[in-house]
């Protein structure tokens, strides 16, 4: 290996020695994009089944958001009090707001338990119980406490597991790509082959191949400015499968997280609440009670977040904020079950929540929508599959359970990654002829990125954008607002269409060009869900208009919004929901 | 609030190396990361970096600061330009630069794929549900699972500057979250390959990876444990181990290190034999004195009874690897000393008290 050594302070600089991955003429059977829970957990599935798999990811595997996941993952496994698959397809179900498609919700919460004791199997660090079994705590909306959990850091032990496991089977054949940031599909007769990528570190445009692709590149916290969200969460493969034709799925639903800290909108775990944390407004009232007389700060989601916006809204926060309150579960609850949410206070807000209360409030923190799939996470082009918060199964419909979706990207990164593998190798290596005429132009359309010279710095839309969508598009959506930011985001997709300016016009670790490219990803993906935000109108689940449509309207929008993009615009449709034995009720908490 | 810092920059097309001075604008609260950000948004896009998640859990952003190093998203930039202080802000150390503040980590995963970094269960695993394990036992490995891969300890050590095929301290840290594990089924193959060159006795105990780990996972104390576990099952062959193990039959029999003896018992009789001119040398200095009759502390029976102490409380292996009460009070809370007032609730200056809306609001 080569090393620095110091010289007054600065280490001599050396390249990489060598570019492994010169050797681009090589097909596999099945290529992942995207290196989070899901889509490692396809990769191993697919080279357990037989597969030649690659793994390309713009982050080292273990630099993915899943990582950040804190609270926790529902499974049923009934180990704290009696539970049941079904009781998580209900809880789920009433939790969407009815817009989960209910097949693949009871596919789930069946299959939800063995993906766990596998996790456990290949060595994950869970919590135990008193008897040495996994342990589960109580979640938002959840008839039982099933959520399984490693004290404050659960996407973290996960992210940590599957890629030891993925290194196991690197020995075996397993081919990584890291900091891969892969932009563009290759269809080919009807078939995606592959995918375009920008090599970060060697720099260059490089086609990589496969006869089955597997999208799980996260979702696109990044469009709002208060967001959990990591600053990869750019939406790259939502955006690059709307480019490709594909329909994504219920835009319009994006999750505001109850508990982000002011102002950087980093997450303090829902695992805070489920220990027993109230949440305040200004006088020290919990004022959940008002909202949702059950439940209380336990309500879901969706719900939590308007009561705080309700209460910042009329006078009752501080600095814009509510505050969770840890302080009665004592220090050695929050020593030993919230050690990191009590890291992050200290580090991020300077108070200790032993102390003293942690100012939160709502900011966006997982997509429901995305690509469009089946229940095994084939979409609807031939060779193509999503899973994770990229796809949309359904299994969130308009409103995400807590721990939720740390379950969704190992399900269903296993079952895609089981069924691609399958096609795969069911059927002979997809044609490349089309792969080098795509990787070809899409040098030429980066070479043209990095020919402008005059104009504004893509950051300024960045931030625009963020700022607007968070004003405009946020926890409750107003019909004038609406109407502005569609404006706004016209505007900024002409800014950007005109050409901005990458300062940096070399080929290794240009992230001011990768940069540049997510966030044209990022407008188009804000166009889909503001016209997807527009025509419904109706209040469901995290979609709240409360000044025009307060009510949810069964009749007219029980159905899942479908965005095509045609002739540079997004073009909406509608599909209805699948349903097999809950009928729609009122829901309260 | 203004901002100035300096940056070593690196032009891979050149192969020309600046220390570049930049000032700007940022908030109170911001972290050297925003700073970068600010740096490459408003004077300087080709400035390079790794970030993504900014809450330290993605481990991308370790880099240097005066020669130290930090994750940049856990570094208040206040902190560190106080009193006018000018950081120079440079690339982690150990590792190949490849631009600017971007090192080539393919070494360090090479180090971690090398300690086998995953379970291999036990024949006697659990098939249909869970394996059952009690928490007390996972706690064992509780530092070592917090790691983020950022690769700051990498960065400082000592050895591995010396040593470049040195496993080091993130690698060795990910080996013993596996020894530590009940439920992993190749502890003495680890040990074993843990123990050869390169491995547990490399380590000069310079304890710079603990203090620059920031996450807590004191990749030093999970070599000791490493050398505790393997000495427990009788691998001791390498120099390292046989002189720890001399300290210990040493003070325990003594109360004294047995100097005279020590060079033999670690190195081996013959090797030792080698080394006669030089210890000849020490003589007339009284360096090395005679081993007979045994220099016996007066009382012995102290250092007897704390060594018997040791082994009632069953803290052979990792289990030892305790300095004092503290230090078992550190495991129990996670590292954390709690000071304050009896209730929170007790301090005037706290946030009012939590009530129902159908109570009257505390005063």
């Amino acid at each position: 290996m080569g090393r620095g050594t110091a010289v007054a302070g600065c280490p001599v600089a050396r390249r990489p020695a060598s570019d492994r991955f010169q050797a681009m003429d090589v097909s596999f059977d099945v290529l992942v994009v995207g290196a989070g829970c899901a889509g490692m957990r396809a990769a191993i599935e697919a080279h357990d089944a037989g597969a030649r798999v690659a793994v390309v990811s713009k982050l080292h595997p273990t630099r993915s958001h899943s990582g950040a996941a804190e609270g926790g993952i529902n499974a049923a496994l009934g180990n704290k009090a009696e539970d049941s698959p079904e009781t998580h397809a209900f809880d789920t179900v009433k939790g969407s707001d009815y817009l989960g498609d209910q097949d693949a919700i009871e596919i789930f919460t069946r299959e939800a338990p063995g993906d766990i004791y596998q996790l456990e199997g290949w060595g994950c660090v869970f919590s135990r119980n008193a008897e040495g079994k996994l342990d589960q705590r109580p979640f938002g909306a959840a008839g039982s406490p099933r959520t399984v959990y490693s004290a404050d850091i659960t996407g973290h032990v996960l992210i940590q597991v599957l890629y030891e496991q993925l290194q196991r089977r690197m020995s075996e054949g397993l081919v990584v790509f890291e900091e891969y940031f892969a932009f563009r599909l290759v269809e080919d007769g009807g078939r995606c082959t592959g995918v375009i990528c920008w090599d970060l570190l060697h720099g260059g445009v490089k086609a990589v191949t496969g006869s089955a692709t597997i999208l799980a590149t996260g979702g696109a916290g990044r469009l709002f400015r208060a967001t959990t969200n990591a600053y990869a969460c750019t939406g790259d493969g939502m955006a690059m499968a709307l480019r490709a034709g594909l329909p994504l799925k219920d835009m319009e639903f994006m999750q505001f997280h109850p508990t982000t800290m002011y102002p950087s909108g980093i997450l303090i775990t829902e695992g805070c609440r489920g220990e027993g944390g109230y949440l305040l407004n200004k006088d020290g009232e919990r004022f959940m009670k008002r909202y949702a007389p059950n439940a209380l700060e336990l309500a879901s989601r969706d719900v939590v977040s308007r009561s705080e916006t309700t209460e910042i809204e009329a006078g009752r926060g501080v600095n814009g904020s509510v505050m969770l309150d840890l302080r009665h579960l004592g220090p050695e609850k929050i020593l030993n079950k919230l050690p990191g949410s009590r890291e992050l206070a200290m580090t991020y807000a300077g108070v200790d929540p032993i102390f003293a209360p942690i100012p939160v409030r709502p900011g966006a923190h997982y997509h429901m929508g995305g690509v469009e799939t089946d229940e095994w996470g084939l979409t609807p082009l031939e060779g193509l599959y999503a899973a994770g918060e990229v796809a949309c199964v359904s299994v969130h419909g308009a409103n995400r359970l807590g721990g939720n979706s740390l379950m969704e990207t190992i399900t269903f990164g296993r079952r895609a990654g089981r069924h691609a593998a399958e096609y795969a190798l069911g059927r002979t290596a997809a044609a490349n002829g089309r792969a080098e005429t795509a990787r070809a132009d899409a040098e030429a359309w980066v070479d043209g990125l990095l020919a402008v010279e005059q104009g504004e710095r893509p950051w300024q839309i960045r931030d625009e954008l963020g700022q607007s969508m968070l004003e405009n598009f946020g926890v409750f959506r107003y019909p004038d607002k609406m109407d502005r930011q569609v404006g706004i985001i016209d505007e900024l997709r002409h800014r950007y269409g005109r050409g901005v300016v990458i300062e940096d016009k070399g080929t290794v670790f240009n992230s001011d060009l990768t940069q540049a490219i997510e966030l044209g990803y990022l407008l188009d993906l804000a166009a889909c869900m503001l016209q997807a935000g527009v025509v419904r109108k109706e209040s469901r689940g995290a979609h709240s208009r409360p000044s025009d449509f307060p009510e949810r309207d069964d009749e007219n929008f029980m159905k899942h919004s479908i965005t095509t993009w045609v002739d540079g615009a997004p073009q909406l449709s509608y599909r209805e929901v699948r349903m097999t034995k809950w009928e729609p009720m009122v829901r309260s908490y | 609030m203004k901002v100035e810092l300096k940056i070593w920059r690196y032009d891979t097309s050149t192969g020309e190396r600046a220390l570049r001075p930049y000032e700007v604008d940022v908030t109170e609260e911001a972290t050297l990361l925003d700073t970068l950000d600010a740096v490459r948004d408003r004077l300087d896009g080709s400035l390079a970096y790794r970030k993504s998640c900014r809450m330290m859990i993605c481990g991308s952003c370790g880099m240097r600061v005066d020669g130290g190093a930090v994750l940049a998203c856990k570094t208040r930039i206040a902190d560190v330009v106080a009193d006018g202080h000018v950081p120079v802000v440079s690339a982690m150390g150990n590792l190949p630069i490849v631009k600017d503040l971007v090192v080539d980590m393919d070494p360090f995963w090479q180090k971690m794929r090398a300690v086998q970094p995953y379970l291999e269960p036990r024949l006697d695993r659990a098939t249909e549900k869970e394996n059952v394990v009690a928490q007390e036992q996972m706690d064992m490995i509780h530092k070592e699972s917090l790691c983020i891969n950022c690769g700051c300890c990498v960065s400082e050590c000592n050895s591995m500057e010396s040593d470049p095929d040195f496993l080091g301290p993130a690698a060795l840290a990910k080996g013993f979250r596996f020894v530590g594990d009940a439920r992993d089924g190749a502890t003495i193959d680890r040990l074993e390959r843990y123990s050869e060159e390169h491995g547990i006795w490399d380590c000069t105990r310079c304890y710079f990876c603990n203090e620059r780990c920031p996450k807590g996972v004191d990749p030093r104390d999970a070599i000791a444990k490493l050398g505790a576990e393997a000495m427990k099952a009788g691998i001791d062959r390498d120099m390292g181990a046989r002189h720890a193990k001399w300290f210990v039959t040493s003070a325990k029999t003594t109360g004294w290190l047995r100097e005279t003896e020590l060079v033999p018992k670690t190195q081996g009789v013959v090797k030792a034999i080698k080394e006669i001119k030089f210890a000849m040398s020490l003589l007339p200095k009284g360096k090395i004195p005679l081993p007979f009759p045994p220099h016996v502390a007066a009382d012995i029976g102290e250092s007897r009874a704390l060594f018997d102490l040791v082994t009632d409380q069953g803290r052979s292996g990792a289990a030892g690897i305790v300095q004092g009460e503290k230090a078992l009070m550190h495991l129990a809370h996670h590292g954390e000393s709690v000071d304050g007032p009896s209730h929170p609730y007790d301090d005037p200056r706290s946030f009012p008290k939590p009530y129902l809306p159908d109570e009257e609001p505390a005063t």
